[in-house]
């Protein structure tokens, strides 16, 4: 027997914690319901416990997670901050749970929010109109490329592509071609960053868009952005801003400002609101004047004093069945009313030195440079993932993994303005140790968390995806 | 740095002090902060966002103030957003920082928690509809309804490109639905209804070999408990069409099960069990057979072992996600809704299948003994179709819909106008001590 | 590392390997190829009686962190299917020259044969 954590666990034992419908399950017959048996079911069989266990349960269940809270979580490209905690009360507020449906009349409270969010984001982002309704970083990737569709077709000017750099984000490409485009990937330059050249052999009369995130996902500042926009423009295409590395950038540049046409921000990352384990997250996107016309419907605006939903003149409709997440929406209006220009500045500037400061402490090569928020290290001949899996045994979260793929075997690192420089040290005395480890020691890694390492082969070789799945329950 | 109640310098969250600062400047030959940030001058922001620092306490005022304009009402609202009550253990669980400030669980061994909470739900789901495979969410049910549109192009051996939609739909369903349609160009149809039910020969019409997707709800947007469902999935299949339900998990507690009626996909929103009013933030649910388990959108949680032989939980099937797949993956959702999905398993599983069935049937009885009591009521008829219903119903008034909600809002009740004289009303258990005084208020306005 | 490149088959640049005999070729993919994979959790492959072109993608490996289309060495008919491929995936890992085959097609056009890598040239081009 060993103590882990918070439980006995037995070593014969063949889980780490039962499945609730292996404490306690029940089978209820339904029989006389108010509706015709021929409407009904015959029985439900469900998890039933008593509400002691049900917290255990989760007590339990929470012990076996890592969050932001537990230690470092240098997740890149993710943005893994703090999560400030007054924000949750906020979004728990009663007066903040309405119904969608009410009317305009009654809900001028949080029109009056939701109005002053789309212009703070606005002035953050350079962006003439902002709408909140995506529900996610995705989301708004696909609202923006929506939004670019529409504008193309109201200038009959079908096009059928969209440029995409090799380096970019997985859900970039996934969005154009959900969009029915064409994507057309761009290879990186040596200086990882956009390869001029190479965009301007790419572009032309079918360039719907170029997705861009700038800094890129090594970290890099696009110094060629103006030149990029006007190659972009001249072809007539757009500029799609992917606003996931805007923690690099606040209040220093403006993807307005750099000739973006469209832009999502990615609230979960740049203004703190919690990552949840996997979402909710929120994806609002923000316009030049002349694509407000194309924003979803419905969205928030100022009468006399009053706020009122409508519908913009050729809206591409919607994207999010009511308003988007709101409650995640709330949280991202209470940390940038908390912060404030200077705060939103600061919170870059340790982003940005952190990212550096822990880059210079790390004995992995780190090609490249020079980094805003986060740089991309190469595991070099370990193999970055079992690296990854060592670094748990050190206490910390591993960085994200063979991405991007222009660095081989890529850790990619983002400590983000959370980290003190103990903690950076902390983490890259991590780092150091593992790139010290042999072979054999990474690929017998991880021995400290509560789960060694999971067979990820069976799992997709054999897929069993609920308890009714298992055999042995 | 300080946590004082007046306004701090910077970033309260960054928490490097100024000697720190200087430190790590040194480190990385910078002189200072401004020069690490590689902009070039001609697109730097010299320029101030004009957004006041405040402290935590005045940022919460702010709120406060701002959420004080929304009017105090009584909510007798559904369709497709719903109130049930939450019990605090959810709130107090939930919130536990292991699991709020938790990402995705790439790193399985360091998330066996949020991992086999996931695991549970999905396998929630499966108990409820009968079908095989439940991802751990989408955004919402619109979000949901357009995915299964594009799967249905994924899986279906014949070419068909039309999606056929109730014409009681909620309009924002329906909007979010075109625009995934967009990409793949489906069109996507109504077909008619009659009394509130789907008018099946009417669909029988409607129906060809160039359908891809019949899309049919119980409870509808109008509450009504659809009866026909066996043949609508019987018509969909006989034009090897998928059969996509939409549902949330309550009415699936007591409902027929989706397999029994053919359903090849269920949709729905199941943020009613868990979070209760939110101004429409979601859960989208995507249930679907295990056949067509290499199209399925968003993220999977399997069972595996790990290394010292025991149960482990890991996400699966990841080459499907745009990640790996990019532009050929099912879909390009990343974060979804995995917190709130967490949540619903915990209400789930709180109530117990007992205590779910009889939520359920409250669903029902609530709608029937309300529409009776508004029968009653000069100026009132309903429910408008004769049919049972799940929580909420339509009712005819004389007078103008609109005036009806203005006058009872003026009342502190807040209704559905869905026609020029029908308004809809939703009655939950949170509703229910309310419902003397609400009877009486449209009473009043009714006349 | 260097992986085992059987002489009595020619390859392509993208890792498949084929082994004539008559007018009959096997087609599969390659140790290093699989080695590149890792795990492999899935296969599809296209039905018996498939028409397929040379160059062109007929199937699909994936692993865990990767997808991987496949493509036909020759052009023909698929004549037979390596079934066990579907629930042993991992063939592929352990005998991919043999027990991990994918395909049998009938040759349509042996000259294509001579245009794929010879053994050495493969070695060359993976070493
Ligand atoms: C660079 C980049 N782009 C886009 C996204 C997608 O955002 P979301 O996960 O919010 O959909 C992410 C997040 O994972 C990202 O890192």
């Amino acid at each position: 027997m060993k103590y882990d954590q918070a439980r006995w666990t037995d070593d014969n034992e063949d889980r780490y914690e039962p499945l609730l419908s292996e404490k306690a399950s029940q089978t209820v017959d339904i029989d006389d319901s108010p509706l015709p048996d021929d409407l009904t079911r015959d029985s439900l069989s469900l998890p039933d416990p008593a509400e002691p266990e049900l917290a255990r349960h989760y007590t339990r269940l929470s012990q076996m997670n890592y969050g932001v809270e537990s230690g470092p979580f240098p997740l890149g490209s993710c943005t893994m901050k703090y999560n400030p905690s007054f924000t949750e009360d906020v979004a728990a507020r009663a007066d903040a749970a309405i119904h969608p449906d009410r009317p305009d009349s009654t809900t001028q409270g949080t029109l009056a929010l939701c109005h002053r969010l789309q212009d703070y984001l606005g002035r953050i982002g350079g962006m003439d109109a902002v709408t909140l309704q995506p529900p996610a970083g995705a989301a708004g990737e696909f609202t923006g490329i929506q939004i670019a569709k529409a504008y193309h077709e109201h200038n009959d000017d079908e096009r059928s592509e969209v440029i995409i750099p090799d380096s970019a984000h997985g859900t970039n490409f996934a969005t154009a071609a959900m969009a029915g485009y064409d994507v057309v990937e761009l290879p990186s330059g040596d200086d990882g960053r956009v390869d001029i050249e190479a965009l301007e052999a790419a572009v032309g009369d079918e360039t719907a868009a170029l997705m861009l995130t700038n800094p890129n996902t090594l970290g890099l500042f696009e110094r060629d952005i103006e030149h990029v926009a006007d190659i972009v423009h001249d072809a007539g295409g757009l500029l799609y801003y992917d606003g996931a590395n805007l923690n690099a950038l606040l209040g220093r540049a403006r993807p307005g400002d750099m000739g973006f046409d469209v832009m999502h921000y990615n609230v979960h990352k740049t203004f703190a609101t919690p990552h949840g384990g996997g979402g909710p997250g929120a994806g609002p996107v923000g316009v030049r004047e002349e694509l407000a016309q194309f924003l979803p419907n419905p969205h928030v605006r100022e009468r006399g004093g009053n706020f009122e939903h409508y519908e913009p003149d050729h809206s591409i409709g919607k994207v999010h069945g009511f308003y988007g997440n709101w409650p995640v929406l709330l949280k991202t209006f209470a940390y940038i009313a908390r912060l404030g220009d200077e705060g939103l500045r600061d919170a870059s500037a340790k982003a940005v030195l952190n990212a550096n400061y822990l880059a210079e402490q790390i004995e992995y090569e780190v090609p490249f440079g020079p980094f805003h928020h986060e740089f991309v290290a190469s595991a070099g001949e370990q193999d970055a993932a079992d690296a990854a899996k060592r670094m748990l045994d050190y206490g910390v979260h591993p960085p994200t993994t063979k991405w991007p793929e222009i660095v081989d075997e890529a850790l990619m690192t983002e400590p983000t303005e959370g980290e003190t420089k103990r903690s950076l040290d902390q983490l890259a005395a991590a780092f150091n140790a593992v790139a010290g480890d042999s072979d054999a020691e990474l690929a017998d890694a991880p021995s400290r968390p509560t789960a060694k390492r999971i067979d990820q082969a069976t799992a997709a070789r054999n897929p069993r995806l609920s308890w009714q799945a298992l055999d042995d329950t | 740095m300080s946590n004082s109640d007046s306004h701090t310098t910077g970033s309260p969250y960054a928490p490097q002090t100024a000697a720190e600062t200087a430190t790590m400047l040194e480190a990385v030959g910078a002189d200072d902060l401004e020069s690490l940030f590689d902009v070039p001058e001609s697109v730097a922001f010299d320029g101030e966002f004009g957004i006041d620092a405040r402290s935590e306490r005045a940022a919460r005022r702010e709120v406060a103030r701002l959420l004080g304009r929304n009017a105090d009402l009584t909510e007798f609202l559904g369709r497709g957003h719903y109130d049930h009550y939450v019990p605090s253990v959810v709130d107090d669980l939930a919130s536990r920082s292991e699991f709020l400030t938790s990402y995705t669980q790439y790193q399985p061994e360091v998330a066996q928690g949020f991992l086999q909470a996931l695991f549970e739900f999905q396998s929630m789901l499966v108990e409820l509809t009968g079908l095989g495979v439940a991802n751990c969410s989408m955004y919402d049910d619109a979000t949901a309804l357009g995915e299964a549109a594009t799967l249905s192009q994924r899986v279906r051996s014949v070419s068909g490109d039309r999606i056929l939609v109730p014409e009681h739909l909620r309009e924002g369903k329906r909007a979010v639905l075109s625009n995934y349609a967009d990409g793949p160009e489906l069109t996507v149809e109504s077909y008619p209804m009659t009394d509130g039910v789907v008018d099946v020969p009417a669909l029988t019409d409607e129906i060809g070999d160039d359908t891809a997707m019949v899309y049919a709800e119980s409870p509808t947007v109008r509450g009504v408990i659809e009866e026909r469902l066996s043949a609508i999935g019987d018509l969909a299949h006989d034009h090897e069409a998928l059969f996509c339900l939409g549902s949330d998990p309550v009415a699936l507690s007591l409902l027929e099960r989706p397999v029994d009626v053919g359903a090849d996909v269920v949709v729905g929103d199941a943020a009613s069990l868990g979070t209760g009013t939110a101004y429409g933030f979601g859960l989208g649910m995507f249930v679907t057979r295990e056949e067509y388990l290499r199209q399925v959108p968003g993220r999977l949680v399997g069972a595996s072992e790990d290394a010292a032989d025991r149960r482990a939980y890991t996400l699966t099937l990841q080459t499907r996600e745009q990640h790996i797949r990019k532009e050929r993956a099912t879909s390009n959702i990343c974060t979804n809704q995995a917190w709130v999905a967490l949540r619903t398993a915990m209400h789930a599983a709180w109530l117990g299948p007992d205590g779910l069935v009889d939520l359920a049937e409250d669903c029902v009885t609530r709608a029937r003994d309300l529409a009776d009591r508004l029968d009653d009521i000069v100026g009132v008829k309903a429910p408008v179709h004769g049919r049972h219903h799940f929580r909420e119903f339509l009712a005819h008034t004389d007078q103008p819909a609109s005036a009806i909600v203005a006058d009872l809002a003026a009342e502190g009740f807040a209704v559905h106008a869905v026609g020029d004289h029908l308004v809809q009303v939703c009655a939950t258990e949170t509703t229910a001590d309310a419902t003397d005084e609400f009877v009486a208020a449209l009473r009043e306005v009714a006349k | 590392m260097s992986f085992d490149v059987p002489d009595d088959l020619r390859y392509l640049e993208s890792h498949e390997w084929v082994r004539v005999a008559g007018d009959t070729a096997a087609v599969g993919i390659t140790a290093f190829a699989q080695d590149e994979l890792g795990d492999v959790v899935f296969v599809e492959l296209p039905e018996e009686g498939a028409e397929l072109a040379a160059g062109e993608d007929f199937g699909v490996v994936e692993s865990i962190k990767a997808v991987s289309d496949v493509y036909a060495p020759v052009s023909g008919t698929v004549t037979a299917v390596n079934d066990r491929l579907r629930d042993e995936p991992e063939l592929l890992n352990e005998d991919p020259f043999g027990d991990g085959w994918m395909l049998e097609v009938e040759v349509a056009d042996e000259s294509e044969v001579d245009d794929l890598l010879s053994p050495d040239a493969y070695r060359d081009q993976i070493e």
